[in-house]
């Protein structure tokens, strides 16, 4: 059934339709809604609702639409979730923080919503065409993200940079797909897996698959192409850094994910390769590096650039299980990550440096207890998430024989909880230096609630969550 | 064998304490919350000890239930006579640990019987756990609320000497992670007596070993990763250093019993001599160490590296006298310096010094404190009719059957045990009295004596009756020199 989209194709992308309906009621009402928490609870409903659609679309099990070039199974309803989840805590953390730094409610929430939307295009995608749109119409949304705080030279700075090295990357990723297109006349991913399994190995392969590769692990901001995400978060809105640093990352590695185990399925030596350097550099630098930070969105960008290494490790193996390992750690490292993200914002100023957490435990015992419990579980320390997430990921590395690797990838969590063990003996083994922050709205406090709930759920008791992490 | 899972209860009690502390915003409140808890605790695992079957060596009192069914990990309980007496001892040390914070801690009340309980639950569990998932998620857990006494209520290093037992102890924690996965890939259970069923490569069992080791070494603590103990014990408050020197030393030397031994056969005769060696350059370099301590506290804590290489020695001598010596040696130093490190906080708490120098003459002004220091400092130099007297002896005897030459290294490692403990008593309690401390109320209180007692009575009835202990370690520690570990 080639030719024009049907309604039942349509049907399938409902979750994205919602979230497009919705930034577009914004943008038309953007006028009127400017002062209010319209916008804000607008994407929280819109979030849910894709979310439920998710499901819904899937009742009827796994399809294919737009002849092949997207897909509605378990691996995309999972991460839809994931994103919905993303979208809805992003937005209930900004409350508030967009009037102090004067960002536009409307517009904030409308890139949001579809930023969100790329995401879920591209992790539902079965052709890297539709894999290239879902990317670049997110890092489009990001790149106004980061610098819609115009006033500030910083966040245009970082736009800029953001945009020149993601400009770069997108056409990595684009030279690669057309590469491919030349080597096997598809661009779907099936199309390109039964092309190459009757090919022998070719020099000009290696390259498309690196560049795809490379191109996609952009995105995730692994070393070495991680420069961006630094600066990017420094420069960005709190809320927006923590919007890029998990979604962006569930995203990327959910289409890394679908590309390497179908797409170039038989070449799992290359990519294995690939993706080897990458995280055990990304652990590596991420984890070094991130001891020297003093600004918190510097320190928790390195801090992701390193769990974007981790995560990598359940992709490596080439296996189904290892790709459900990779979903268990993006969907708890989403969590926790927005949870450190959420108190820094909640915090205001105060939180944006190191210096800030200074005697927090004794002027708000519950915010440093939260931020405690997800320093614990970014360190990977049971009973939290992070922990989980961990030892699936090592667990896949240990299996697919890379035990050195496995090392140092807790070599290194070793280092990386010296850095969260700093913010945890600024705010518990300090005197208070600042005045006592003021109250945080309530949807702040939600927002911070469900990601410390999910992160220490998820520790004690994993179980339920396995059997949703189920790779393509 | 009953329904009611002693074990969990034991185990999460504690927890439940801490919740509640931290809901109910009370600090008056929140020291009788503790004592309760900690008392409930201990009445709860009553049954572990009346109701244990001594001449089995089976696991018993088994909770055995589905906890990650994706991955085949159980939550999986279970004790047998090795583990009863550790449970006792730190379900036991938490309610001292309490009676001796009553005043001491006077800042974030709630927080500070919060991580107490914590701890409390983190080393119960690990006692109780009868897998190796189980045994690192409580390995862990305990890391935090000990980070969190030593750095918030510590002494005046108290930030540095927390951040250094943090990453020590981390950095020898995340090697038997991989160790556990390892294992885990290769054999698909983490099940103790399972494992132990496993023939396991003797070139695996090398690295599993080395990968155990680091995490065990650096908790007992071994010579020479023995560093962050003094820091950590002297900059800890009372109570801190009572559940480090107490219970915290103690998981190290449980882990080689639980899994080394047991598994790593093969490895552990690889490894055999150097343990050994380790082990008495442990006793005889930590003994001269501690001859030359200034700080009370730092001394006490020295001596644990000293006494905890016996505990090893014994260990590694694989012999029935040697292992039943080592285990009834680290409930006896669990006891002994406990009340040492209990005896030393009380007295600060009136001086608000740990110079020995600025001691002496205590007899005269407090005649009942320094009865039952004499009792605690004989006891840890072990002498006869005191708890650490059989416990040495033991190991002494099973170190001169595997070398001669360990046994006499050891015998040289307590005399100079009698001769820094004596001396430290001599120097603080007897001759005149300090000037600096004319004045002050230096006797013990009813809370204090109270506190102090349950431990003094242990002292002297294990000293008489060491077979209140041995009787249970009997059975399981012939099994487990029955299966292939022995020489």
């Amino acid at each position: 059934m080639k030719g024009a989209a049907t309604l039942a194709d349509l049907a399938l992308l409902v979750p994205e339709l919602i979230l497009v309906g919705m930034a577009l009621a914004l943008i038309l009402t953007a006028r009127r809604i400017q002062k209010t928490p319209v916008a804000a609870v607008g994407t929280v409903l819109a979030a849910l609702a894709a979310a439920v659609a998710a499901g819904w679309t899937l009742s009827g099990g796994a399809q294919t639409g737009f002849s092949g070039m997207i897909t509605v199974d378990g691996y995309s309803q999972f991460f839809k979730v994931l994103i919905a989840a993303t979208l809805a805590l992003a937005a209930l953390l900004a409350v508030r923080s967009l009037d102090r730094e004067g960002i536009p409610q409307a517009e904030y929430h409308a890139l949001l919503l579809l930023a969100s939307t790329g995401m879920m295009l591209a992790v539902s995608a079965l052709d890297l065409l539709t894999l290239y749109l879902g990317l670049e119409l997110m890092t489009l949304c990001s790149y106004i993200l980061v610098g819609i705080r115009v006033e500030r030279p910083a966040s245009n700075e970082a736009a800029i940079k953001y945009f020149l090295l993601a400009s770069f990357a997108s056409a990595l990723l684009l030279y690669g797909i057309s590469l491919t297109y030349g080597l096997t006349g598809a661009t779907g991913f099936a199309g390109i897996a039964s092309a190459l399994a009757g090919q022998d190995s070719n020099p000009l392969l290696l390259v498309a698959i690196g560049l795809v590769t490379v191109g996609i692990a952009f995105k995730i901001a692994v070393v070495p192409l991680h420069a961006w995400a630094p600066d990017a978060y420094q420069g960005a809105s709190a809320p927006v850094a923590a919007f890029l640093a998990a979604g962006s990352k569930a995203a990327g590695l959910a289409a890394l994910g679908r590309v390497g185990l179908i797409a170039f399925g038989s070449e799992t030596e290359v990519l294995s390769a690939v993706l080897l350097g990458l995280a055990a550099l990304s652990i590596l630098v991420g984890s070094v590096v991130a001891v020297s930070q003093t600004d918190m969105k510097r320190l928790l960008a390195y801090s992701s650039i390193a769990h974007a290494g981790y995560a990598l490790l359940g992709l490596i193996a080439g296996t189904p299980e290892g790709v459900s390992a990779t979903m268990t750690y993006a969907f708890f490292y989403v969590f926790m990550t927005l949870g450190a993200f959420g108190v820094v914002i909640a915090l205001g100023e105060r939180g944006e440096s190191l210096d800030g957490y200074q005697g927090l435990a004794a002027q708000r015992p519950g915010t440093a207890a939260v931020m405690l419990l997800f320093l614990l579980s970014l360190t990977g320390i049971p009973p939290t998430a992070g922990f989980v997430a961990k030892f699936v990921v090592i667990l896949s590395a240990v299996r697919a024989g890379h035990i050195a690797l496995a090392v140092l990838a807790v070599a290194c969590s070793v280092v990386s909880a010296f850095i969260y063990m700093r913010v945890a003996v600024f705010m518990y083994m300090r005197e208070p230096r600042d005045p006592a922050p003021p109250r945080y709205p309530m949807a702040v406090s939600a927002a911070l609630g469900v990601a410390a709930l999910v992160t220490l759920i998820g520790g004690i008791s994993p179980g339920s969550l396995t059997l949703w992490a189920v790779s393509p | 064998m009953t329904e009611y899972p002693v074990l969990s209860v034991t185990t999460f009690l504690p927890l439940a304490g801490a919740v509640l502390i931290l809901l109910l915003g009370s600090d008056r409140l929140a020291r009788w919350i503790a004592l309760a808890t900690t008392l409930a605790t201990l009445a709860v695992s009553a049954p572990l000890y009346c109701s244990f079957d001594k001449s089995s060596s089976a696991l018993q009192f088994v909770e055995l239930r589905e906890w990650i069914p994706a991955w085949n990990i159980a939550y999986g309980m279970g004790v047998d006579g090795i583990s009863v007496p550790f449970i006792f001892l730190a379900a036991l040390l938490s309610v001292l640990c309490v009676g001796a914070s009553w005043t001491a801690i006077q800042t974030r009340v709630r927080e500070f019987y919060a991580a107490l309980l914590v701890a409390e639950t983190a080393m119960i569990g690990l006692f109780a756990a009868s897998n190796l998932f189980l045994f690192f998620v409580f390995w862990e857990l305990v890391m935090i609320p000990i980070f969190l006494l030593i750095g918030v209520w510590g002494g005046p290093r108290r930030v540095y000497s927390a951040v250094k037992f943090l990453l020590f102890t981390l950095a020898g924690s995340v090697l038997m992670l991989v160790a556990m996965i390892a294992v885990y890939h290769a054999f698909g259970t983490m099940d103790f007596k399972e494992l132990a069923g496993e023939t396991i490569d003797p070139s695996f069992q090398t690295w599993l070993f080395v990968a155990f080791l680091a995490a065990f070494a650096v908790k007992v603590p071994m010579f020479p990763v023995h560093t962050w103990l003094p820091d950590a014990h002297t900059e800890a408050p009372t109570a801190g250093s009572v559940i480090l020197a107490g219970i915290l030393l103690k998981m190290g030397a449980y882990g080689f019993l639980r899994i080394s031994l047991p598994i790593l056969p093969d490895a552990v005769q690889l490894f055999l001599r150097p343990m050994l060696v380790v082990s008495v350059v442990a006793i005889v370099y930590g003994a001269y160490v501690t001859l030359v301590q200034k700080d009370v506290k730092r001394l006490i804590a020295f001596s644990s590296v000293s006494h905890m290489g016996f505990v090893t020695l014994g260990i590694f001598t694989l012999n029935k006298s040697g292992v039943e010596g080592a285990i009834l040696q680290m409930i006896n130093h669990g006891i002994v310096s406990a009340a040492l490190f209990l005896c030393v906080g009380m007295i600060y708490e009136r001086t608000h010094t740990r110079e020995i120098k600025d001691y002496g003459g205590v007899a005269k002004a407090a005649p009942v404190y320094s009865t039952l220091l004499a009792l605690f400092c004989l006891a840890a130099a072990g002498f006869p009719g005191l708890n650490s007297f059989v416990g040495e002896f033991l190991i002494i005897g099973g170190a001169f059957n595997t070398q001669a030459w360990l046994g006499a290294a050891a015998v040289w490692g307590v005399a100079l045990g009698t001769t820094y403990m004596v001396w430290l008593f001599y120097r603080v309690v007897m001759g005149e009295i300090n000037p600096g401390l004319e004045g002050l109320k230096l006797e013990l209180n009813v809370r204090e004596v109270a506190t102090l007692a349950p431990l003094a009575l242990l002292a002297v009835c294990l000293g008489l009756y060491p077979e209140s202990v041995l009787s249970y370690l009997r059975v399981p520690v012939a099994e487990l020199l029955a299966a292939g570990v022995s020489p």
